[in-house]
């Protein structure tokens, strides 16, 4: 923090202040909180009557139930190998690619640099309809790699880790050739090591994205045993009347937030910094 | 006879437009250590990249113990290069820093550790062989570098600016460890660097450089007593050469050139008067050949004392308002602004044609 | 006599290749596809007829599209404002070293994780009448509960305020890292000639974060105009399409009615609506700024 003694970052909080950012919090805390509650609660007691979250008795027999092996577990399934295979796809397709782009020389190299970084205005609306269409010439709706693969097309990963490489000094590379390593040795034990801060940005930032992507899963996987988990909250939701509950619905969610918040905790300097940088392209 | 270790021909480079290398040959000798010395920009780095092939040359050839080189790739070619910022695996060991090109060149493993604890003994870092880069000091780090370098058993040894990065008192220590180097092992060397000390110290045969051609080939002391033209004469030795514009004086001195000076006064040189030309005329006179002198001489208003210790260096301007480098005893009393008088020793000076070409005193007899 | 080495120059097109077959498949031709698309006849019948410029035409009279558009103005207008001035006031509070400050950070920077499935979730029980938290709250104290979600009005706010809620932690963290960035004795300087708090912060803080408030605002905008979750799964678009936004009326034109080549018409001109606003955005604010001159 750079905190001059007097910048106001030194100040201590006035009352003022300190019972805003109170509220505020509160205001944060309230709707996470008031799922928890509705999920602890058996279904038939909140009926009519949400209100009864409010006080005891509470019970986890709604997260017995999802454990218990039903759809959701599948769609957790679903969400790790999808978000785990992007991930993993967009590290190694955005590591090769950046080190391309930071350092060889090949016909074209800033142009087609050029034409990638343009890539970053295009919005998801102007192409998921066409995307849709193609998937569906190529019969890869409702599957894995159709889940996978749009995720990898993204610049933004590449224009970050090509950042990242050019950072790296040059003279790394020339004592590795005079070493006699081979371009793709050079590549995978010299520059992929050193990238490592990098690579565990972008990969938690595109799990991440991965994870709560909704538009693109929630058209191309109709078969409700290939949702994701996002997805899959979304039926939930329209469905509730019908199906089990409100207290089992909150606990879907509940449970849908776990993973999600242990890599916000796990990660959290990563999101952000990640975050930032996305944004400040 | 031997053959020649490294030779380079006719090596021509540009960068689109600009020129960089302008048509340099060279041979070296086996075992020899070459300096090339100039400013930036002459190209000596750029010819230093070409031969490690981490640049390319437009015409020419590299041949290396008689094969050619420039047409292989960095790590075939039996060269090993010390970077100037040593260029170290990051999140490599010491270890693993020195076995990396042993092993992508398929070294057998007990030949490897054979040879990284050999140079780990001889350059005194055996302790170090399992930290990485980060937890040494600089000059543990260009042993590493040099290690690096040695364990291939190179014919040709690389040296980019090796003493520039370190202070005065390391700076003392590695020269004398590469002499030691250099005496271990049977491979030539070249070292890129534009200090002039360190050429002079360290090289057999120094190749000045400037604006992208070799201007002057030759060991220390023949580049530094018979410079090729103005720019060697002025790059090397420090403080730089005063040059002087001078007048032939006609008529006298025989078989040497005698010059008037700006002030009017007659230096004596012992360079032959034969081959000077009609042009214009430069006197080169290093401060060692310009002492205080009672009387006679050529009066000067000095400018500016450096006191070294064991010399005195002064800077003055003679009455024509030419500026000229003197030197005294050590224990000199001269003060800025005094009016001294100076003696020219025209028996060590040089005199410059109208094309910068040096004409030099005739080599004393024994 | 040429050098080798030519051989290197071919080396990184084999890198990169990977990449950018997968983003010339995948997004490029989707892409000019989509434009293509624009110009088609596609419906339940099949066919990529071509009609030229039909579905521009048409779409520009259809009253459904055009109230999408209002909606989706208004929304942006409602949160973007909104959603800086609170994101900003809380970077100012929460700029210190201390312990409290990182739990509370963390905390406004929660929600952003979820996805907004989850997050629509969440808000349905806290705003739906009969069910939710603030309905419950309301009856408890002997108030009508406002019915947020079937409300022409009160759902468009019900929709920015669970999307500010959900959105505060990203401009939050751009506005912290701009604090950051401004040195320390500029602070001491101003201290040195007598400036309050509040003068500190109006000619000295703001002043140095505008870079970031034009980012933050571009950001949001572009992002916000393109709501699509939460008006699908929290108002379906409803009441009378009052919540509806472009990008819903996209996803029912396509996927309901399946009029694939009118869709996607209306995407872009979405996409077209988004570049000129941004554009527009950036050229008006940082023209200004380079005037005055850095300081």
């Amino acid at each position: 923090m750079v905190a001059a003694d007097f910048s106001p970052s030194r100040a201590r909080w006035s009352p003022l202040t300190l019972v805003a950012i109170l509220l505020a919090a509160f205001v944060m805390l309230a709707p996470l909180i008031w799922t928890l509650l509705l999920s602890l609660k058996e279904n038939a007691a909140l009926v009519g009557n949400s209100g009864a979250a409010l006080s005891p008795p509470y019970t986890l027999e709604n997260y017995r139930s999802i454990l218990q092996g039903n759809q959701v577990f599948r769609w957790l399934i679903n969400s790790l190998i999808v978000s785990g295979g992007t991930t993993l796809g967009v590290l190694a397709l955005c590591s090769l690619a950046g080190y391309g782009f930071a350092r060889l020389e090949f016909p074209f190299r800033r142009t087609l640099f050029i034409f990638v970084l343009l890539g970053l205005a295009i919005p998801e609306q102007a192409v998921i309809l066409p995307q849709h269409q193609l998937f569906a010439d190529l019969r890869l709706h409702n599957s894995y790699p159709g889940l996978i693969l749009p995720g990898l097309a993204g610049p933004f990963g590449v224009f970050f880790m090509t950042q990242y490489m050019r950072a790296i000094p040059k003279e790394l590379d020339e004592a590795a050739m005079l070493d006699g390593a081979s371009r793709l040795r050079l590549f995978w034990k010299v520059i992929l090591p050193l990238t490592m801060p990098a690579q565990a940005t972008l990969g938690v930032f595109t799990f991440l994205a991965s994870w709560n992507a909704y538009w693109w899963p929630l058209i191309s996987a109709t078969r409700s045993d290939m949702y994701t988990l996002t997805v899959g909250l979304a039926a939930a939701q329209m469905n509730y009347a019908q199906t089990s509950g409100l207290g089992f619905l909150m606990a879907q969610a509940v449970f849908a937030s776990i993973p999600i918040f242990i890599v916000y905790i796990l990660f959290q300097k990563h999101i952000v910094r990640a975050m930032s940088g996305a944004a400040a392209k | 006879m031997p053959l020649p270790s490294l030779e380079l021909r006719d090596i021509r480079k540009a960068y689109g437009a600009t020129p960089v290398l302008d048509g340099v040959s060279l041979t070296m000798e086996e075992g020899e250590f070459v300096a090339f010395l100039g400013p930036s920009g002459s190209g000596k780095s750029t010819l230093l990249r070409i031969i490690a092939g981490l640049e390319t040359l437009d015409q020419g050839e590299v041949l290396l113990a008689g094969e050619r080189i420039d047409t292989l790739p960095p790590g075939d070619r039996g060269v090993a290069m010390v970077f100037q910022h040593y260029a170290l695996y990051p999140h490599m060991t010491v270890r693993e820093n020195m076995a990396f090109g042993l092993k992508n060149a398929k070294v057998p493993r007990d030949e490897i550790e054979a040879r990284v604890a050999e140079a780990a003994r001889v350059l005194e870092i055996a302790e170090q062989l399992d930290k990485k880069p980060n937890q040494m000091s600089g000059g543990q780090r260009q042993r590493v570098a040099i290690g690096r370098a040695i364990v291939k058993h190179p014919k040709l040894f690389l040296l980019d600016e090796p003493l520039s990065n370190l202070d005065a008192a390391l700076r003392m220590r590695t020269r004398i460890e590469l002499a030691q180097l250099r005496n271990r092992v049977d491979a030539a060397f070249i070292m890129v660097t534009h200090d002039q000390a360190e050429a002079m110290t360290l090289a057999d045969r120094i190749v000045v450089m400037n604006d992208r051609k070799i201007q002057q080939v030759g060991p220390p002391m023949e580049i530094y007593s018979r410079p090729a033209n103005t720019f060697v004469a002025r790059f090397v030795g420090s403080p730089a050469m005063t040059l002087l514009p001078v007048t032939l004086a006609e008529g006298a001195g025989g078989d040497y050139a005698s010059v008037t000076l700006g002030d009017g006064s007659v230096v004596q040189t012992r360079v032959p008067r034969a081959g000077l030309g009609t042009g214009t005329l430069q006197l080169g006179l290093r401060p060692e050949s310009v002492r205080l002198t009672a009387d006679g001489g050529s009066s000067a208003k000095v400018d500016l004392v450096e006191r070294l210790g064991d010399r005195t260096l002064l800077y003055a301007h003679l009455s024509d308002g030419q500026a000229i480098t003197a030197e005294d005893s050590g224990t000199s009393a001269v003060q800025v602004g005094d009016t001294v008088r100076l003696r020219i020793d025209g028996g060590s000076a040089h005199l410059f044609d109208a094309d910068g070409a040096g004409h030099h005193a005739e080599a004393q007899s024994a | 006599m040429k050098a080798g080495g030519t051989r290197r120059d071919h080396t990184g097109l084999l890198f990169v290749l990977p990449f950018l077959t997968a983003y010339i498949v995948m997004l490029i031709y989707p892409l000019l596809r989509g434009m293509a698309l624009s110009l088609q006849r596609v419906d339940l019948f099949g066919g990529g007829r071509f009609i030229g410029l039909v579905n521009y035409t048409r779409l520009f009279a259809d009253e459904t599209f055009l109230r999408s558009i209002l909606a989706t103005f208004a929304l942006a207008l409602m949160i973007v404002p909104l959603l800086t001035v609170l994101a900003l006031a809380l970077a100012l509070a929460l700029n210190r070293a201390t312990k409290g400050a990182a739990i509370f950070r963390g905390v406004f920077f929660s929600s952003s994780v979820l996805s907004v499935t989850i997050v629509t979730l969440i808000w349905r029980f806290v705003l739906a009448p009969d069910a939710g938290l603030l309905g419950e709250t309301a009856q408890a104290l002997g108030a009508e509960p406002i019915p947020f979600l079937s409300h022409p009005t009160w759902s468009l706010w019900a929709l920015a305020i669970t999307t500010i809620w959900w959105s505060i932690g990203l401009p939050m963290m751009l506005f912290l890292a701009g604090l950051q960035q401004i040195p320390g004795d500029v602070y001491e300087a101003a201290a040195l000639d007598r400036a309050s708090r509040w003068t500190t912060l109006r000619r000295v803080t703001l002043p140095a974060l505008k870079r970031t408030v034009v980012l933050v605002i571009m950001l949001q905008t572009a992002a916000q105009l393109q709501i699509f979750g939460q008006a699908q799964l929290l108002t379906g678009g409803g009441p009378g399409g009052a919540t509806r936004t472009m990008v819903l009326f996209i996803f029912e034109s396509a996927f309901a009615r399946w009029e694939l080549g009118y869709a996607t018409a209306a995407a872009e001109v979405l996409f077209l609506l988004i570049v000129l606003l941004t554009l527009t955005q950036y050229v008006t604010t940082m023209r200004g700024s380079e005037g005055d001159g850095g300081r």
